[in-house]
């Protein structure tokens, strides 16, 4: 079974990245995540990087193509979470997730998917 | 002789801490929207430090909107526009939205003859319409206070 646990919440897949996710348990993400869309017909896809410190090429590569293969059946992505050191290495590898939705925690990217929780003050 | 050099090497040394300290202030003008302005060159150890402290600070205030004000850049070549553009890119992939400001027409033109048309960051001339820009994307607007209005009839 793989490490990440990916919840269905509504129209919504929500998969939440662990840290120090290795190779095979991001492959196995990858293949969860499209097969999980492609039977629940889900129309987002909010991908939780809070708890992740580092990333090598290989993940950021993997996150490009899972993207884009959540793209090709027919859903959005958003990433949300993304620390600082993350977002720098990812710049430096030119893996900029451009055309890629990002937010700052995941309330806000619920919101973007069209789930915002209905609060009555816009921050914090 | 040596501890006057000690001394001097000391004291360049924090003098540099303190420049560094002083040229990338991240302020937060609004609520949910930071500020900063570039002042003087920027190299690559200066744009990593900005980049990471801004990232911090977006972390740290939940800000949604950064307005990266150029206007006391002199010089916008390749160099500096790829670290502006780094961190555009950073900034973004943490879920906030940044704004270039302070392009006068002199940059603008330097750009375009680099072949650099800073794809799909939005720019503006002054931080004036920057600010009117995030406050427009945060859902706010600015109007002159009811006593303000009177006094500008009469």
């Amino acid at each position: 079974m793989a490490r990440v646990p990916i919840i269905r919440v509504g129209d919504i897949l929500l998969a939440t990245i662990q840290e120090d996710l290795h190779d095979s348990d991001a492959l196995a993400m990858q293949e969860a995540l499209t097969t999980q869309l492609e039977r629940t017909g889900a129309r987002g896809v909010l991908l939780d990087f809070t708890t992740v410190q580092t990333v090598d090429s290989f993940l950021g590569r993997m996150l490009n193509d899972v993207v884009a293969a959540i793209r090709l059946l027919g859903a959005t992505t958003v990433v949300v979470g993304i620390q600082p050191a993350v977002a720098v290495t990812l710049v430096e590898l030119g893996l900029e997730l451009k055309g890629i939705q990002t937010a700052l925690d995941a309330e806000r990217g619920m919101r973007l998917l069209g789930m915002g929780i209905d609060t009555n003050r816009r921050h914090r | 002789m040596k501890d006057q050099e000690r001394s001097a090497t000391q004291l360049i040394e924090e003098q540099r801490a303190t420049i560094n300290e002083l040229q990338t202030p991240v302020i937060e003008v609004w609520d949910g929207i930071l500020a900063l302005p570039i002042v003087g060159s920027v190299d690559t150890a200066r744009a990593q430090d900005m980049n990471e402290r801004l990232l911090d600070r977006i972390i740290q205030t939940r800000s949604e909107i950064v307005i990266l004000d150029i206007t006391a850049v002199p010089v916008v070549d390749t160099a500096v526009a790829k670290h502006l553009l780094e961190t555009v890119s950073s900034a973004r992939l943490l879920g906030a939205e940044v704004l270039i400001v302070g392009l006068s027409s002199k940059t603008a033109m330097t750009l375009v003859h680099l072949g650099l048309d800073l794809g799909g960051v939005i720019t503006r001339t002054t931080l004036a319409k920057g600010l009117e820009l995030a406050f427009e994307r945060l859902g706010l607007r600015v109007v002159a206070s009811e006593s303000s209005r009177d006094g500008r009839q009469s």
